[in-house]
């Protein structure tokens, strides 16, 4: 009954003050991002998504919602994946014409769009795979204002358990050289059909655990996990494996992968604690 | 009144069975009729619900398809498809249908440019228009029907834009639809009978949806309900008309076994009794099935049998009527009713065998004045014994008639005129042998035979026999005859015959024409001076300017019992004559009657009235003494009126009567007329005279007036003046004259005449 309410109550705010904002990425791309202004004091919160979903998944929705009404700017925009103005989770059987580089330069672009807009202290949050994009993104040249970096339900690409990865890696290389324009399906994430073109694929599959836990690794930015015990996706070993790197990691009794239901609180808690911590050192 | 037509109790049951079956045909046939509206309004119905159903089902294809357009305009990957195609085909023919975009194998999609070109050149199976064939505008759809070979194809085009605002065009999408196959795979018709579905559609031709309806061709599908219902209708009619139809047999079967079969046997057997054929014996043994039949079967042959006795006596009792009928009950002979049978049967039976036949006619003389005589229960006797007699005297085979009265006959086969006449004396020989003093008659009794006779070839005459009879019998009753005469035999009784015929025809004339009689008077004298006192009124007739006398006509006055006719006749023509005043005044008349019309009140009316003359001319009826009276006391009454008016009254012919002493001593008699044959045997001097002197006497004493008739010389004239007869009468003194002589030889005129002198 509680949650009910609250969901009423932040869908009436949110509604009122969001504001749709796009650019196009690429010849005939647009893509678009709920822009959610707040504090100009405060840290903007990249909010991203997470695997072929929008900003409209109610993790992110909620969270969002949540950050704004706690005076933070947000922008939670929706990659492209190559398509027009999507808006809809894209299936996993449909044609998948988009890669990491870029869901990656997607992500540069909105930073760019939100330093534009003049907030220079920006910090990333994803959801899940989001999570993992965000990630890839740090890993290369991250822009100076962003300042922190918040995973939630982080995990690495799955590819299923009926083929080793590197074998995977070896043959979408060589269909990258021999037939790059073939379209191949292949359990991806949470996929069992995933039908991309061998390249593009090869941009996720690359990104298996131990990277993703190296890239955490090489973070030199304040970095905060939110993960969930009752992960079922992640699993009990990639939790002990973030504990392993020492990440800085908060660990929600109970939740799942989506954090839903009463977890959402605890994940906007935990989210907000990050960002007053953020706000308090880029002030000092 | 018209009697009504009968039919037989078989048409009777024809018709019942025939008027059912009609019946019955007729409310199949209506059943029939109504179930056939039924069918109709079921089939109307089944057409308005397979075009309903045909309708609503191109609609609902038609909103399927635009829900897909307005699905596949939205859809992310419709959009990506149409700005990086590269896996166009892919999406095309997989990912649309993988997706959910598309869920039929007949429908197939495709998209365009924002120019209108295809994106990528389609199958051949499912060919997609390279380019769109009609500009489709922003915001709205557009769709049609193509005949594609043969294939009703229905395209539906709509345009796909960027965003959900559509700020921007991206091109265009088209969904093919293989309408035929799509209606039949995606819908369930209960109405239609898909097979007939056809669109008037020409091979390359385009239609808009909206002039569907009035293209679109189809049949509804049979309603098996209906079948059944029409099934088991005529099902129902055909075996209730077999069952009726059936029973109607049956019963015709059953109906004519136990009705009509033994109704016709009564009626043939009341037939065959109708028609005296009936055997009791052929329907004993058969039963009939119902009661009723069964006891009018046994009361009708019981009848039978009763109507058989019954009629046994009743033949008896005919025959026996029959016999009597034919029978002459006083004489035993057959009677008049027999004769005209049997001779009627005689006559058929001479066609075809001729012979010579014999006719003879017996009549008794004077027996009339028998009967009078004796009495009837003599006469009968008489009648008896001459039956018998004439019976013996016939042959064994002949048959003796009594005609009436005492008149007989008898027919003679194969005989001749001689055998004939040979039988007539043979009666006439019996009789005069019979015994007719054993029942107290003295007096001969004789018989008159008339003959008549027709040879075998003059049969044609044969009708005459009887009047041929007749005639001899008249001749041989002529004074001087033999009593038998032969019709024909000579010229002499032919002309008797002529005579008497046209004395006949004259009579009835006279009776019938005032005048005709004529009055002839003789006169009476007294006597000593001869001095005539009296004229006798006597009867002349003229007749063709002859005069007939009395002796042709009488007799037959007699026989055809005219007296009371002809004395009136004769009262009349004295009346007129002493009306006349012709006669001698002072003079009186005398009339003749006979005996029997001074009891007719007419008559004696009519006398009455006479005696108005009576003071000019003395009356007086002259009684026959011959005649027979026999009703003494009203005669006697009658004349003592007549007495009182002054008439005298006069025995006539006395002498030769019966019994001239009981007239004298009953009746009132003034005058006693001795009759010529008493009178005359005065001229002889013997016993006969004495006797007739001696009662001249005794009468004249006794106070009676005397008149001696017949006086015809002078010696007989001066006998009976010695015997002192007060008046003569006689050819003597005077024979009868007519009237006008006698006004001439009197010098009596007409009283006018007189008068006027």
């Amino acid at each position: 009954m509680r949650l009910a309410l609250l969901c009423l109550l932040f869908w009436l705010l949110s509604g009122a003050q969001a504001a749709v904002v796009t650019q196009t990425l690429r010849p005939g791309i647009v893509a678009s991002a709920s822009y959610l202004v707040g504090d100009r004091d405060k840290p903007a919160v990249l909010l991203l998504h997470g695997f072929l979903q929008t900003r409209e998944f109610p993790t992110v929705a909620t969270l969002a919602g949540g950050l704004h009404d706690s005076g933070y700017t947000v922008l939670s925009p929706t990659l492209s994946l190559n398509i027009p103005m999507r808006a809809q989770s894209l299936a996993c059987e449909a044609i998948h014409k988009h890669n990491l580089g870029e869901d990656v330069d997607e992500i540069a672009r909105w930073v760019l769009w939100l330093k534009k807009q003049g907030h220079s202290t920006i910090v990333l949050a994803g959801h899940s795979f989001g999570s993992l994009q965000l990630l890839a993104y740090l890993s290369g040249r991250p822009d100076a204002a962003v300042k922190g970096y918040i995973g939630a339900s982080l995990i690495g690409t799955q590819i299923g358990n009926t083929l080793d990865r590197r074998m995977l890696i070896a043959q979408l290389e060589e269909q990258v050289r021999s037939t790059p324009r073939a379209l191949v399906s292949q359990p991806l994430s949470f996929c069992r059909k995933y039908t991309s073109t061998p390249s593009d694929l090869l941009s996720y599959v690359r990104w298996d655990q131990a990277r993703t836990l190296a890239a955490l690794k090489q973070i030199r930015l304040q970095t905060r996990l939110i993960m969930g015990d009752a992960d079922g996706m992640a699993g009990h070993n990639w939790i002990k494996a973030l504990q392993h790197v020492q990440a800085r990691m908060v660990l929600v009794k109970g939740a799942n992968h989506f954090m839903d239901g009463e977890h959402e609180f605890d994940l906007l808690e935990h989210t907000l604690e990050f960002l007053e911590h953020i706000g308090g050192a880029s002030a000092s | 009144m018209k009697r009504p037509v009968s039919i037989s109790i078989k048409q009777i049951a024809l018709a019942l069975v025939t008027g059912l079956l009609v019946m019955v045909s007729f409310i199949g046939g209506f059943a029939a009729w109504q179930t056939r509206n039924v069918s109709r309004t079921l089939e109307r119905s089944n057409l308005e619900a397979a075009q309903s159903e045909l309708v609503a089902a191109t609609e609902r294809l038609f909103r399927r398809t635009a829900a897909q357009a307005s699905q596949l305009a939205r859809w992310d990957e419709t959009r990506q498809q149409l700005v990086l195609p590269e896996y166009y085909t892919y999406w095309r023919d997989q990912r649309v249908y993988e997706g959910g975009m598309l869920n039929s194998r007949h429908t197939r999609a495709g998209l365009y440019d924002t120019l209108g070109q295809l994106l990528a050149p389609s199958p051949a199976r499912h060919s997609l228009p390279d380019k769109l064939p009609y500009s489709v505008t922003p915001f709205e759809p557009r769709s049609w029907i193509a005949n594609e070979d043969g294939s009703f194809i229905y395209y539906h085009a709509f345009p796909v834009y960027s965003d959900e605002a559509q700020r921007g065009l991206l091109g265009y999408g088209l969904i093919r639809v293989d309408f035929m196959a799509e209606l039949l795979e995606r819908e369930n018709f209960h109405f239609i009978d898909m097979a007939s579905v056809a669109l008037a559609l020409k091979p390359g031709e385009t239609m808009s949806p909206a002039d569907l309806g009035s293209r679109l061709a189809f049949e509804a599908r049979a309603n098996p309900s209906q079948a059944s219902f029409q099934r088991i209708m005529s099902n129902t009619l055909l075996a209730l008309f077999v069952l009726l139809a059936g029973t109607a047999l049956i019963a015709f079967i059953v109906y004519n076994r136990v009705l009509v079969r033994p109704l016709k046997q009564l009626s043939r057997d009341i037939e065959a009794m109708q028609q005296g054929r009936f055997n009791p014996a052929s329907t004993r043994g058969q039963g009939m099935h119902v009661t009723e039949l069964d006891t009018i079967r046994r009361s009708l042959h019981e009848y039978q049998l009763q109507l058989r006795e019954l009629h046994g006596s009743l033949e008896n009792q005919n025959r026996e009527f029959r016999s009597q009928a034919r029978q002459d009950a006083l004489t035993g002979c057959y009677n008049r009713r027999a004769y005209e049978e049997d001779w009627e049967r005689f006559r058929e039976e001479l066609k075809h065998a001729p012979q010579g036949v014999a006719f003879l006619l017996f009549d008794c003389d004077r027996f009339k004045t028998i009967n009078d005589t004796y009495g009837h229960a003599k006469g009968d006797r008489v009648l008896t014994i001459i039956a018998d007699a004439l019976v013996m005297a016939l042959r064994a085979n002949d048959r003796l008639y009594r005609l009436g009265g005492d008149e007989f006959a008898t027919f003679l086969a194969r005989t001749t005129p001689a055998q004939a006449k040979q039988i007539a004396q043979r009666c006439q020989s019996l009789i005069e042998a019979a015994a007719f003093g054993d029942i107290g008659i003295n007096e001969p009794v004789g018989i008159s035979i008339g003959i008549a006779f027709c040879g075998p070839s003059q049969l044609e005459h044969i009708a005459e026999l009887p009047k041929q009879a007749d005639i001899a019998m008249y001749t041989a009753k002529q004074p001087g005859r033999n009593r038998i005469a032969l019709y024909g035999e000579d010229t002499e009784r032919a002309a008797q015959t002529l005579v008497a015929s046209r004395e006949t025809s004259a009579l009835f004339q006279a009776l019938a024409t005032p005048g005709m009689i004529e009055m002839h008077y003789q006169p009476i004298h007294g006597l000593p001076d001869r001095k005539v006192d009296y004229y006798e009124a006597l009867a002349r007739i003229r007749y063709n300017g002859d005069l007939i006398m009395p002796g042709a006509f009488l007799p037959v006055i007699a026989s055809r019992r005219l007296e009371t006719e002809f004395d009136l006749a004769v009262l009349n023509q004295v009346d007129a004559d002493l009306e006349s005043g012709r006669l001698p005044a002072s003079v009186g008349i005398s009339i003749n009657l006979s005996a029997q019309t001074i009891s007719r009140a007419e008559v004696v009316s009519h006398l009455l009235e006479l005696s108005r003359h009576s003071a000019r001319h003395p009356l007086m009826l002259e009684i026959t003494e011959t005649s027979l009276i026999t009703q003494m006391a009203e005669v006697s009454t009658y004349l003592e009126l007549l007495r009182t008016v002054h008439f005298r009254i006069a025995m006539d012919d006395f002498g030769t009567g019966y019994s001239p002493l009981r007239y004298l001593v009953d009746l009132p008699v003034d005058v006693v007329k001795f009759d010529i044959s008493l009178i005359s045997k005065l001229a002889h001097d013997n016993r006969a005279a004495r006797v007739v002197a001696d009662f001249a006497r005794m009468m004249s004493d006794a106070g009676y007036s005397l008149v001696a008739e017949g006086v015809e010389t002078e010696t007989v004239l001066a006998r009976v003046q010695e015997l002192g007869i007060e008046h003569v009468q006689g050819y003597l003194l005077g024979r009868p004259v007519p009237l006008e002589k006698l006004a001439a030889d009197t010098g009596e005129l007409p009283v006018q005449a007189a008068h006027r002198a």
